[in-house]
């Protein structure tokens, strides 16, 4: 089928351009295994297709339970819906095959996208305890109505299109499916949903419309789920509710973990391993004479227990590509830089009986590092959580201009992101071409639009000082360099203002004095800046103005020198650290 | 008003099991911050090893089996499912809570879930089974029915309600008055400062595993003989409970009103005029799916985590 060879022609320039063992072997399986209708019988043939449709199910829900971090036990449920969507409109709408199937998968994206709206909010845990509920609540449905499901009988479908077509169409969808898995996970997306589920909280200071994401993840797990179930019920011929129990959800979330979910083959691996041991089992079975069928889940247990005692990572391991886009022509670092002003007036905050804050005058202007400093517990990062828009005040106003991004107190990298893909998951919203769509597509805009991101992100990490470790696991980074990291990370969202919770907390003298010799590097740029400090070192060697707080309250602004010298701040201060 | 009463004895004898089974889920999840997804497995262990017990795989009548036999047959029964739950904790799902891995955890506890319920499958591999009910509610009334007015009312139904209040009864006065209970508290409210004062952590939260286990098993052992049994019938018990227990953030008491709220509104649904039978599981499963979808939704994005 045309279908085939063109995503086997995709499969090839994918591997060429990536000159990757792996992506070879892959292609040529897949051209292997696309001459199977000439020596397999037509049974075991229908076994294979349906087998596929499985492994394209759990293609799907890779992308929402590896790269997006969301344990999603509703699959099967998705496959459910868009099998009995087809199955009615084939036999009462007379629809052909294709339209059925692609009904199917608009009606499982209808429900992801109605479910997904709430869920995707949820901690992960309550994900995998809302999508199970709503995989029993389906099967229930379909139980308790027999005008849609057909009843004990089933709905019969009339006959469609040839077993080895249904073959050679699922074979093509999983190869499409996997790349375009790839593509994504790859692509701006994909390094946003990854850094969402890392650290949710810094990925959201870093501008990650998390929920979005991730619900976009969702829907498209559940459309690809519901496209196969269309398809596999018209291979099978009948749809009947028997075939579309909770234990198909289970089944396809321990596929995606035995294959390894961060690698796109991984899920297909995971439904061929399934389907060899059961295959083994029901050999064993007929040896001795015993039903085997009802043991399968049984084994996707076992198997399952087995992989995440050995660490979950299933079979296959993602492979680490290097980025390309080197900075051969540096594109213009900074275009489009706005200025940023962040201005707060009377600002306060409390926590029930604590005042936290209260009457804070502060500006943060273009071309100055202003700092605000004070022992701990004086409403330092209270005030920078308020100046950044995540907490809203009870009194006074802010207003920002030019966007705002904080970096958060802890070093927070995100797991599995080298630095530079830290760069461009705060890039990533500046792209005009960085869809899901033209992602997977890979069009010639979003290629070169992802060159330029890339060169521009290897340049700006040299700017920081962290060029030769650009490809380098983060999380490998030091201390410093991670915080630094963070700063270039915040910088590259293009935000005029950028407000620092604790940038040197942990950092020797000379990290100190890096920082510092980057901090006015932005300044001069016209960035505005704002430290929040506990190393006064670092405030004098930086700082134009310093705001001092303490219990809340506001006991001396000036220069660094002047609020140094300040009695009041001397006596916050005393014990703690001398000037 | 006869339907009412109906309704209500129907549907609190059916909500107060999940009520609970929504405690069970609660403590476990505050005790760990895990979700027991074999819950409704173990509690259909329970039932099964009891049957296994009294009358071994074969057919029984409701009343084929003496109450000696049966009480020892409950005690066998209540401890395999006991000695499950707080091995599936101590095996399965503590290695992943440790290291937080949502996804570990998950898995491990859906994968006992599958196990239990292939293996319990295996041996009682008839659709579904009717469990011998000790106690001769057949010769009370009409065939164990009362006819109050208008309305038909299961006597079992009653002391199913009497044998759940006194569990909940019992299981609130355990949590807040025995030094175990006392010992659980601080282990929810804090674990790493109940492990620095002593406590026997990992031990005491397996007994947790294994009181809700048995105490969910030894209320569906009950409830059981009211109809036909079968494994799906304990894995909705479990599926209700956590709903219950989910829609008031798996807070303790609530959840067991909750559970019992379900139960009203199944009973309810079901003696509806326009919506009957087909409605019944359906729509409290997705009004609770609702409720936690709203809820998520009115948080502001990443308070969750």
């Amino acid at each position: 089928m045309s279908s085939t060879a063109l995503a086997l022609v995709e499969a090839a320039r994918e591997a060429r351009r990536a000159s990757n063992v792996r992506a070879w072997a892959a292609a040529a399986a897949f051209a292997g295994a696309a001459l199977a209708p000439l020596v397999v019988s037509a049974a075991r043939l229908e076994d294979l297709a349906s087998g596929l449709y499985l492994a394209l199910a759990a293609t799907g829900l890779a992308l929402a339970v590896g790269v997006a971090g969301m344990p999603s036990l509703a699959q099967g449920a998705f496959m459910a819906v868009g099998a009995f969507t087809a199955a009615q409109l084939r036999v009462h709408g007379g629809m052909p095959t294709l339209a059925a199937a692609l009904c199917g998968a608009a009606a499982a994206a209808g429900v992801g996208a109605a479910t997904g709206v709430g869920f995707v909010r949820l901690h992960r845990g309550l994900v995998a305890v809302s999508t199970w509920i709503l995989a029993w609540l389906v099967w229930l449905a379909l139980g308790a109505f027999p005008s849609l499901s057909g009843g004990a009988e089933g709905i019969l479908l009339p006959p469609g299109p040839s077993t080895a077509a249904h073959y050679e169409l699922a074979l093509a969808l999983v190869a499409l499916a996997a790349l375009v898995l790839v593509a994504v996970a790859r692509g701006p997306g994909g390094l946003r949903l990854v850094a969402a589920r890392e650290r949710r909280a810094a990925a959201a200071a870093l501008g990650v419309p998390v929920a979005r994401l991730r619900l976009g993840a969702f829907v498209a797990s559940a459309a690809v789920g519901g496209l196969a179930g269309g398809l596999a019920v018209q291979l099978a011929g009948v749809a009947d509710t028997a075939s579309y129990t909770p234990y198909v959800s289970f089944k396809l979330f321990v596929a995606v973990l035995i294959g390894g979910a961060a690698s796109a083959l991984g899920p297909v691996a995971g439904v061929a391993v399934l389907g060899v041991l059961s295959l083994a089992a029901d050999a064993v079975g007929r040896l001795e004479g015993v039903s085997s069928a009802r043991f399968h889940p049984l084994l996707a247990a076992v198997l399952l227990l087995a992989v995440l005692s050995l660490g979950g990572e299933g079979l296959l391991r993602a492979p680490k590509r290097r980025r390309a886009g080197t900075a051969a022509s540096p594109p213009d670092p900074c275009d489009n830089l706005s200025q940023g002003v962040v201005k707060a007036r009377g600002l306060g905050r409390r926590y029930g009986e604590l005042v936290a804050l209260e009457g804070l005058d502060l500006d943060v202007v273009p071309g100055e590092i202003a700092a605000l400093i004070g022992p701990n517990g004086s409403g330092k990062t209270t005030a920078l959580r308020l100046l950044a828009g995540a907490e809203t005040p009870d009194a006074g106003t802010v207003r920002a201009e030019g966007g705002v991004v904080r970096t958060l107190q802890a070093t927070a990298t995100f797991g599995g992101l080298t630095a530079l893909e830290h760069v461009l998951v705060a890039s990533a919203a500046h792209r005009r071409f960085g869809g899901a769509v033209r992602t997977a597509v890979a069009t010639p805009k979003a290629r070169r639009e992802e060159d330029e991101e890339t060169a521009r992100a290897r340049d700006l990490l040299a700017r920081f000082g962290l060029g030769d470790r650009a490809d380098v696991d983060a999380a490998q980074l030091s201390g410093a360099d991670q915080r630094l990291l963070m700063i270039a990370a915040a910088y590259a969202t293009r935000a005029g203002a950028l407000l620092l919770d604790e940038p040197s907390a942990g950092a020797a003298r000379a990290e100190v004095d890096r920082l510092a010799a980057v901090l006015r590097s932005l300044r001069d740029e016209g960035v505005a800046l704002l430290v929040v400090e506990h190393n006064l070192r670092l405030v004098s060697a930086v700082a134009d103005r310093v705001v001092a707080l303490d219990a809340g309250r506001v006991i001396a602004r000036g220069t660094p020198t002047a609020v140094g010298e300040d009695a009041r701040v001397r006596e916050a201060y005393l014990g703690r650290q001398t000037l | 008003m006869d339907v009412a009463l109906q309704v209500l004895v129907s549907g609190l004898a059916a909500g107060a099991v999940y009520g609970l089974v929504g405690v069970g889920h609660s403590l476990v999840y505050r005790l760990t911050g895990v979700v027991h997804f074999a819950f409704g497995e173990l509690i259909a262990l329970a039932v099964f090893a009891t049957l296994f017990l009294a009358a071994g795989t074969s057919p029984v009548t409701q009343t084929s089996v003496g109450g000696g036999r049966f009480l020892v047959a409950l005690a066998g029964g209540l401890a395999v499912a006991a000695a499950a739950s707080a091995g599936s904790y101590w095996f399965a799902v503590q290695p992943y809570q440790l290291r937080g891995s949502t996804i570990g955890w998950v898995g491990a506890s859906l994968a006992i879930a599958f196990a239990l319920r292939t293996l319990i499958v295996a041996v009682f591999d008839r659709p579904s089974y009717v469990l011998p009910d000790p106690l001769p509610f057949r010769d009370v009334g009409d065939e164990g029915f009362w006819h109050v007015g208008g309305a038909t009312i299961q006597v079992r139904s009653l002391f199913v309600i009497a044998v759940a209040l006194a569990l909940a009864g019992a299981a609130a006065w355990t949590l807040a008055r025995t030094r175990f209970g006392r010992a659980l508290e601080a282990i929810a409210s804090d674990v790493e400062g109940a492990a620095i004062v002593g406590l026997p952590v990992s031990r005491l939260v397996g007994l947790a595993f294994a009181l809700a286990g048995a105490v969910a098993g030894l209320a569906a052992v009950v409830a059981a003989p009211s109809g036909s049994f079968d494994v799906d019938t304990a894995a909705l018990f479990g599926l209700k409970g956590l709903a219950a227990a989910v829609v008031v953030r798996f807070a303790l008491w609530r959840a067991f009103a909750a559970g019992v709220g379900l139960g009203l509104l199944e009973a309810a649904i079901a003696n509806l005029g326009w919506a009957g039978p087909s409605y019944r599981e359906v729509v409290p499963l997705g009004l609770a799916l609702a409720l936690l979808a709203a809820r998520a939704l009115r948080q502001p994005e990443g308070a969750a985590e």
